[in-house]
């Protein structure tokens, strides 16, 4: 049996709150424009280039279309992206062969590059071969989806285009609506393109080849890009274009500076203000704060598994059960997000295969002594504790109350500020044995969290744990294709990962998207930046 | 004429003389990078699955593959032809980079400049003219509280109070409004580049986004140009020849202007030339809570990531901008102390 989804169907679904709005006729210029202020930067237009900026990702979800893109569903009331609704973009419908090797796109016939010219199968095979072939990042994004070579990408005519997988992956397909596997007008950039840079990346790098919904106006990188409408862009739910005629994407650097300016009305939207701030604009009831709790994200409490004494299992069940997670939660965040403590398991098991879900633990100083007495470590022992500069307003005061607590079992703790490029090698070098770091996935699924961030001699593995039998769970659960026995895999997972307990996840923190109370169609999306192309105006 | 020739000669050979310390700074920079624990590969290859090949495609592309001895032969090699690098957080050059930012900092700094000399040298006469009266402790307090209060705490403040409360000055954000056409690029001062344009409602945009920064940094640097001001004064008024002026009957004008002040101001020559140079590479702050396209804060982002090619180019420009400073001050010593000559 073969999927069929078409983009009418899911389209309709999805655009319901997006598009309420009606331009009306004489519209102010102030109004169709869009200002978003932000304290990062965008230094380049293709957000394949290493060292790109999450500010770059988001143009150029507005400059280039992919494939395929994520519907969004509703999470406690708010938006969010859904991983599990995959609607076409630049393809028309696609279907998934029953075997789940062929996945074969039938592209959009009245697409257009931004230049005029059609969209062909031609460009989409020339853009991901680039993604998997080139040095870039979409290479490693893309091999978590079993797209590794230029091979399994077959043009089949002028808007048929076909992928072939060398096992069935649930994640191929989500893998190809992140941000890297962009499609290029593959005309343009081969005229761009040297014998030294075969893809085009130098010049990508600052001029845009695509098909999105907004062209490029303006790129001062550090300092601000202006987007105009693609007005035949058409790609939006619904078959619509995008709302805002102009787009204006600002560097800011002081966050209190970003607050004025949104408060004030100069800006509409801000996503990264301190946490006091966006709390103290909610209390005044003015603006339209939407938290979302970001539950691709999580905040962790890292001790490194391969040295003493954190190389004992007991020691690291002692600290966990030492931590004051309510007072570091609202010391840190203002209680903004999701706390991943202070459950009850029924039967001491995990209720759910999910990743990540509330841990049964909590301060409990006799417990923690009980268990640093059992490592043999009855008097305690001195470290120290790391966090990057880049964090200090969260993990300053939340470091504070860690050392405090701690200290009542006998661990004395240093505390260490560490530039954000020191304490990124550190954690590389496997270095640091004590720290806070946080982590995101773009395509949230159990197994792929436990394969990235707990197995591997790898940076993204900050507990250095390396266990056997989790490692092979969470490798089998990759192409599981039975439901019920995915989340079996993921409960036996998320009970070794308590009972071992690595590292301890905190929270994940909310993404405070403060915006004029005009603005409608704000999702939070996988890439943790707004998707311009969501917005609208009442 | 003679004299501005030889004037000329000698800053020349001032300036080679210098060349040397210049090149000592660059190598001097090049090895501090590289001693540093952060390594740029590995904070510029964080995207979410990033792994060792994106550090090593990094870093090759970095150069940083190669043995340190290499490295800054290639470096030297490369800024020698004008060339000072890429910078990986904004992805261009860094010579480019700095062109573009350089005059946005210094359009700043002569600004802040100008308004603390223009407030600083009377209040510092003031003051000497009556010293220990209300006026000489008013100074003092006023010059106290400048230079107590630190500039992104005093920068807030006045975007509190002109910009959230009053809603007189625009938005804090760069050099111009947004919606503002620049001009064609002249001289990249932007107060300059709208008069030659002859746009004047532009000239205005621009200068109203310039007066807050500039005048954050001055109330931070009035304080040692008065006080300078203040010292130096009150030497020259206690001297002979004041003494001799006032005894033939000179207006109490002309003894201050012509006699005490232009002898009293070698020494705030030198200060506001020190003043000028920290200025530029130290007004981080008033940038960042500006948003202004400067070159410091452009420095601070680099530094905090590693990012070589930036760091080095900075510092590179500021030694440079240091030099010719002093340079410029020399100079103008021979003008106001014509027994004076640089040499």
């Amino acid at each position: 049996m073969g999927l069929i989804y078409s983009k009418q169907m899911l389209g309709a679904a999805a655009a319901l709150a997006l598009f309420t709005a009606a331009v009306p006729a004489n519209a102010q210029t102030r109004a169709e424009t869009l200002r978003y202020v932000t304290g990062a930067a965008v230094n380049t237009l293709d957000p394949n280039i290493p060292g790109s900026t999450r500010e770059a990702f988001a143009v150029s979800l507005s400059t280039y279309d992919r494939l395929v893109s994520f519907g969004r569903k509703q999470l406690n009331g708010k938006w969010v992206f859904d991983l599990d609704t995959i609607r076409g973009e630049l393809a028309e419908s696609y279907t998934v062969s029953p075997d789940g090797l062929k996945i074969t796109f039938k592209l959009r016939s009245d697409a257009k590059f931004q230049d005029g010219s059609p969209v062909t199968a031609e460009d989409v095979k020339w853009s991901l071969d680039r993604a998997v072939t080139a040095k870039i990042l979409g290479k490693a994004q893309l091999l978590t989806g079993s797209l590794t070579d230029a091979s399994q990408f077959k043009v089949i005519d002028a808007s048929t285009f076909e992928v072939t997988l060398p096992q069935p992956d649930k994640l191929a397909l989500p893998n190809l609506a992140t941000v890297y596997p962009i499609i290029i007008n593959s005309k343009l950039a081969k005229a761009h393109a040297t014998e030294e840079d075969p893809w085009a990346q130098a010049w990508l790098k600052e001029n845009t080849a695509g098909s999105g919904a907004y062209i490029v106006e303006t790129f001062k990188p550090g300092e601000q890009v202006i987007l105009k409408r693609n007005d035949a862009w058409n790609r939006a739910a619904g078959d619509k274009q995008a709302f805002f005629k102009r787009l204006i994407i600002q560097s800011v650097p002081e966050p209190a500076t970003r607050a004025n300016l949104v408060e004030k009305g100069d800006a509409d939207i801000v996503i990264d203000l301190q946490a006091s701030d966006a709390q103290a604009l909610e209390a005044k009831g003015k603006l339209q704060v939407i938290s979302t709790p970001q539950y691709n994200a999580i905040t962790f409490i890292s001790m490194n598994n391969q040295m003493a004494p954190f190389d004992k299992p007991d020691v690291r069940r002692a600290v966990a059960y030492a931590l004051p997670y309510d007072d570091m939660f609202k010391a840190a965040l203002f209680s903004r997000g999701d706390l991943l403590a202070g459950a009850t398991w029924a039967d001491g098991k995990p209720p759910s295969g999910a990743f990540p879900i509330k841990q049964p633990i909590k301060l409990d100083l006799e417990k923690a002594k009980a268990y640093l007495k059992a490592a043999g470590y009855p008097d305690g022992f001195s470290t120290t504790f790391s966090f990057n500069v880049g964090q200090s307003a969260t993990a300053e005061p939340m470091a504070a109350l860690l050392k405090e607590s701690l200290a009542k079992i006998g661990i004395k703790v240093d505390i260490q500020k560490l530039p954000d490029a020191q304490m990124s090698t550190q954690i590389t070098e496997k270095k640091l044995p004590f720290f806070t770091e946080g982590i995101v996935a773009w395509l949230p699924s159990t197994d792929y969290f436990y394969r990235n961030f707990y197995t591997g001699n790898q940076r993204w593995n900050y507990s250095s744990i390396d266990n056997a039998e989790l490692t092979a769970v969470a490798q089998k659960a990759r192409f599981e294709a039975d439901k019920a026995k995915y989340e079996a895999d993921g409960k036996m997972l998320n009970a070794m990962n308590f009972d071992l307990m690595p590292q301890i996840p905190l929270w994940q923190p909310s993404q405070d998207a403060v915006m004029a109370s005009n603005l409608t169609g704000y999702t939070y999306q996988f890439h943790r930046q707004v998707d311009y192309r969501d917005l609208s105006r009442k | 004429m003679t004299t501005l020739g030889a004037t000329a000669i000698r800053a020349a050979r001032r300036f080679a003389s210098s060349l040397p310390a210049l090149f000592g700074v660059l190598i001097f920079t090049f090895l501090l990078m590289r001693v540093l624990p952060g390594d740029p590969a590995v904070f510029f290859a964080s995207g979410p699955n990033s792994g060792k090949e994106e550090i090593e495609t990094i870093r090759k592309q970095m150069g940083l593959d190669k043995p340190v001895p290499q490295q800054l032969f290639l470096y030297l090699y490369d800024v020698g032809r004008g060339n000072l690098g890429r910078s990986l957080m904004t992805g261009q050059n860094v010579t480019k980079d700095l062109r573009e930012r350089l005059p946005a900092s210094l359009e700043l700094t002569f600004s802040a400049l100008l308004i603390a000399l223009v407030l600083a040298i009377p209040l510092g006469v003031l003051a000497a003219l009556k010293p220990g009266s209300l006026v000489d402790h008013g100074v003092r307090l006023f010059c106290a509280l400048g230079v107590c209060v630190p500039t992104f705490v005093s920068g807030l403040l006045l975007i509190y109070i002109f910009y959230y409360l009053f809603g007189v000055s625009p938005d804090p954000t760069g050099r111009v409004d947004i919606f503002t056409t620049l001009p064609p690029a002249h001289t990249g001062f932007l107060l300059i580049d709208f008069a030659l344009a002859g746009d004047f409602d532009g000239w205005w945009a621009a200068f109203k986004q310039l007066i807050l920064p500039a005048c954050t940094m001055a109330l931070f640097v009035i304080a040692p140009l008065a006080r300078i001001t203040r010292a130096s004064m009150l030497a020259s008024l206690g001297s002979d020849f004041v003494r001799t002026a006032r005894s033939v009957g000179l207006s109490w004008w002309r003894i201050i202007i012509t006699y005490a002040l232009r002898n009293a101001i070698l020494p705030v020559i030198t200060i506001a030339g020190i003043v000028f140079s920290t200025m530029l590479g130290a007004n981080v702050l008033v940038e960042k809570v500006f948003s202004w396209p400067g070159v410091a804060s452009y420095a601070l982002d680099a530094l905090l990531s590693s990012d070589y090619a930036p760091v080095q180019g900075f510092v590179l420009l500021m030694a440079s901008v240091f030099v010719i400073v002093n340079l410029v001050v020399d100079v103008l010593y021979g003008i106001a102390d014509p027994r004076i000559s640089i040499g």
